[in-house]
């Protein structure tokens, strides 16, 4: 065994790892033995961490000293709805000052939900040698003066450094100025996907159009709402080989030679997959994009307040189109039609026009998902918002599509019974997870008892994500879950009965979890502490903005709880309303 | 595409391995009132394969169902009647939260959080509506209820009349003061005090306290703020 462990020189070992790709088989080729742990580990390119608090980056640097590309998340997934508390995290400071000293050839930053400020901006800028790409998931705490150090060292004469891709997705950026897009130098030609919908400013169009001009590679430009209409024609004649595009604002006064500029720059695109933006849709100028309906995949109308016919209209000619996020202004109709012309659809997400009102104000019920399901055989992903559901309906679309592996749905009244029998609709989402073997991502909404839990934990198992609010009765539930879902990596639960038993009775089974949220749920400061101390590898998190826990009895159930595995202890960088419980049972405060 | 900390039990064994070493570790968690011993030291994964022979295939792929771990271990241990007195499958006595119960304290009108839609794409579409660009046909009210409007009242020192300011027409302070200026710049020429630098922005935010814009960054105040004031310096 030895012997054939020492046959193939490191090279070639390290040459055929090179093609396991996929983190979890890595991890596995290092787990064989000691010297393809160590081949494994300084070949490693690619690192992923979930949760930012997990580990430290010394302890990732350690392990892997030549990384190329890193992924961080910070901030659970409910920070999206305000249910995280201003301050509570996700700093990504530490990790940039580590990586600067320790990754000089670092090449890719992806961040989700972290907190990053302009300091930590130029430190990316000036630190990596052959800095390419850089993405800002939902991120914050920066402001377009960082954005302009970024723009600035963008290139690099002593380096190698060419940055392809700037991408600012959905994050909140503090907008100072728009001038930040000035600080590419005029001989920057590498930009590949630039993504600035967010920005609240204008950007200095001129700027952007140079730029855009000037960056032959260039295919993924997401434009800002402040860049007018009659400027779109100008930029898409300048990238003509544009494969992806937001467009800003799509609304100006209707005149024919605006129309027809922006309808042939955009027959000019022949690449175009992929539209988005439409902000302030004006119905008129739509039939500009009618040329390119056909090879689109992707159409993203979410912010496009237009109104049934002419959504129609517009999806129906895209045949090949794969994903689709729209209002529910689509209505059942319009869902009849994306069923009967979009085949090829795999991801369809609904969102709500009036999220806040208390009646219906659009025709869209269940109906709707009832006819993708059935006219959409590759339908795997759906995020539907509606305010009505039937288990009925539920069963129809479990049966019809097997094949999902993603089900968000989200009756907007909480605790909305079965409108046709008034029944919990728990058995409408046991056929979900009874039908699709394969679910990973699941989101339940509706009145629900204990029941619906049982249903997800015998029959779901290959849920990675369950997301859970105003349902269950009692902990239960709650056990049903903790006990049954095999591959659960992450739970997220708002005011649901869950209280601390079946936290308690399932302890060992957070530590295979990324994380757990509960939020205006049952769980008392005492279980959190018993959790704290006796499992050392997880950090139990009160969050609670009302003062310190203890100044109140030990049976009051707190207000919100994060408990995640880690290796690196407790964090250090926690604000004043956050408490966690080590193993030596004093309380720790920030 | 998860670094795996391999903290866990496998529990798809077939499918891949978690980076931790588990054959001999389960067992030496005990159960309940025991003490836990914490297994070998996570904090350096370095040392990972402290022997040097190769694992045997039944050892990694170890199915757990057949090992006699446990697989949930119990701080508690659980018996299956969790609510004495209520009978889990009687709707009348469950004990689901009220719903009108969880309102966000500062207006009572809408839970925090719900429906689940990003505050910033509601904020978007907000903008939109205030500004009126492009009228919505057939009437259809986009309703935007207290817990979201985006206007706060300003009042500045002084002046008697207070104002009021839509907040997310605004991403900084530099945009907001400059409003401000404007808004209130009538009363400056009467006073004769133009400099801006005469005025502090201060802000009450949701907790009822007041607080100096100049100490909190924008997300910060956008997030909290109820009402504004301009207080004059006294510096």
């Amino acid at each position: 065994m030895q012997r054939m462990a020492c046959s193939f020189p490191d090279e070639v070992l390290e040459h055929v790892f090179s093609f396991v790709q996929c983190d979890n088989d890595r991890n596995a080729i290092s787990t064989v033995c000691k010297s393809w742990y160590k081949i494994e580990r300084w070949s490693r390119r690619r690192v992923f961490v979930g949760n930012c608090y997990a580990i430290s980056p010394d302890m990732v640097i350690r392990r892997f000293p030549d990384v190329r590309s890193i992924e961080l998340k910070g901030k659970p997934h409910f920070a999206d709805f305000n249910l995280v508390p201003d301050g509570w995290g996700g700093y990504v400071a530490p990790w940039i000052s580590a990586m600067a000293a320790a990754y000089p050839w670092l090449e890719e930053i992806r961040l989700k939900r972290m907190v990053i400020t302009d300091e930590n901006l130029e430190l990316i800028s000036k630190s990596f040698k052959n800095f390419k790409v850089l993405v800002l998931s939902s991120c914050e705490g920066f402001s377009t003066d960082g954005l302009a150090a970024i723009a600035a060292n963008c290139r690099s004469y002593l380096h190698c450094r060419n940055l392809r891709e700037l991408d600012l997705r959905e994050s909140e950026v503090e907008d100072l100025s728009g001038h930040w897009l000035k600080h590419f130098p005029d001989d920057y030609t590498s930009l590949v996907s630039l993504n600035i919908a967010c920005l609240g400013c204008e950007v200095s169009f001129s700027a952007l159009e140079r730029l855009v001009g000037r960056c032959p590679n260039l295919r993924t430009l997401r434009l800002n709402r402040a860049v007018p209409l009659d400027k779109l024609a100008n930029l898409l004649r300048r990238a003509p080989q544009l494969v992806e595009l937001g467009t800003g604002a799509y609304s100006s006064e209707l005149r024919p030679d605006v129309f027809s500029n922006l309808s042939g720059a955009f027959s000019g695109c022949k690449e175009l997959k992929s539209l988005s933006g439409f902000w302030d849709v004006v119905p008129g100028y739509l039939p500009a994009v009618y040329p390119i309906c056909c090879r689109l995949t992707t159409l993203n109308l979410s912010y496009a307040t237009i109104q049934s016919p002419d959504l129609i209209k517009l999806v129906g000619q895209c045949q090949n189109l794969q994903r689709l996020w729209v209002l529910d202004y689509i209505e059942d109709a319009g869902l009849d039609a994306v069923a009967a012309s979009c085949k090829d659809l795999r991801e369809l997400r609904v969102f709500p026009s009036d999220p806040y009102g208390p009646e219906p104000n659009v025709p869209l019920t269940e109906q709707g998902l009832v006819s993708i399901s059935e006219g959409c055989s590759k339908l795997q992903s759906v995020l539907y918002f509606c305010r009505q559901m039937s288990n009925a309906a539920l069963m129809t679309i479990a049966r019809n599509r097997p094949n999902m592996t993603r089900f968000r749905l989200c009756i907007i009244e909480p605790g909305t019974p079965d409108y046709l029998t008034l029944q919990p609709l728990d058995v409408g989402f046991g056929a979900i997870v009874e039908h699709c073997k394969d679910l990973q991502r699941l989101s339940l909404s509706g009145l629900l008892t204990d029941l619906v839990f049982e249903y997800i934990g015998t029959y779901a198992k290959k849920l990675e994500m369950l997301s859970v609010a105003f349902a269950g009765e009692s902990d239960l539930g709650l056990h049903h879950v903790l006990s049954g879902c095999e591959k659960l990596r992450k739970l997220e639960i708002r005011d649901c009965p869950f209280g601390d038993k079946a936290l308690l009775a399932n302890a060992a089974k957070l530590e295979t979890m990324r994380s757990l949220w509960m939020s205006s749920c049952s769980v008392t400061f005492g279980a959190c502490k018993l959790l704290g101390q006796k499992m050392p590898r997880l950090n139990v998190e009160v969050i609670d903005e009302r003062g310190t826990p203890d100044s109140r009895p030990e049976s009051c159930p707190i207000d919100k709880l994060y408990i995640y595995r880690t290796v690196a202890g407790s964090r250090f960088d926690m604000p004043g309303f956050v408490w966690t419980i080590d193993e030596d049972s004093a309380m720790r405060l920030s | 595409m998860e670094l795996q900390l391999g903290l866990a039990l496998p529990s798809n064994p077939s499918k891949g391995f978690d980076l931790n070493y588990f054959a001999s570790e389960p067992k030496e968690i005990a159960v309940s009132n025991r003490s836990f011993t914490v297994a070998s030291s996570c904090t350096d994964i370095n040392d990972i394969n402290d022997n040097n022979k190769k694992r045997s295939f039944d050892q990694t792929f170890e199915n757990p169902t057949d090992s006699t771990v446990p697989r949930t271990l119990p701080l508690l241990l659980w018996n299956h009647h969790p609510n004495e007195e209520d009978d889990p499958k009687d709707l009348e006595n469950h004990s689901l939260v009220t719903f009108n119960d969880k309102k966000d304290g500062d207006n009572g009108d809408g839970l925090v959080g719900w429906p689940p839609i990003r505050s910033r794409w509601k904020n978007k579409r907000l903008c939109h509506e205030n500004n009126g660009a492009v009228g919505l046909e057939n009437g259809f009210a986009c309703g935007i209820r207290g817990s979201n409007s985006t206007y706060v009242k300003v009042k500045m020192e002084g002046v008697p009349i207070a104002r009021k300011i839509d907040l997310s027409l605004h991403h900084s302070f530099q945009t907001l003061t400059e409003t401000l200026m404007d808004m209130f710049g009538q009363w400056w020429l009467e006073t004769g005090q133009k400099d801006s630098n005469q005025y502090k922005l201060a802000y009450q935010d949701r907790e009822g306290d007041w607080l100096f814009t100049e100490d909190v960054s924008w997300r910060t105040f956008s997030r909290s703020v109820q009402r504004i004031k301009l207080l004059k310096s006294s510096r």
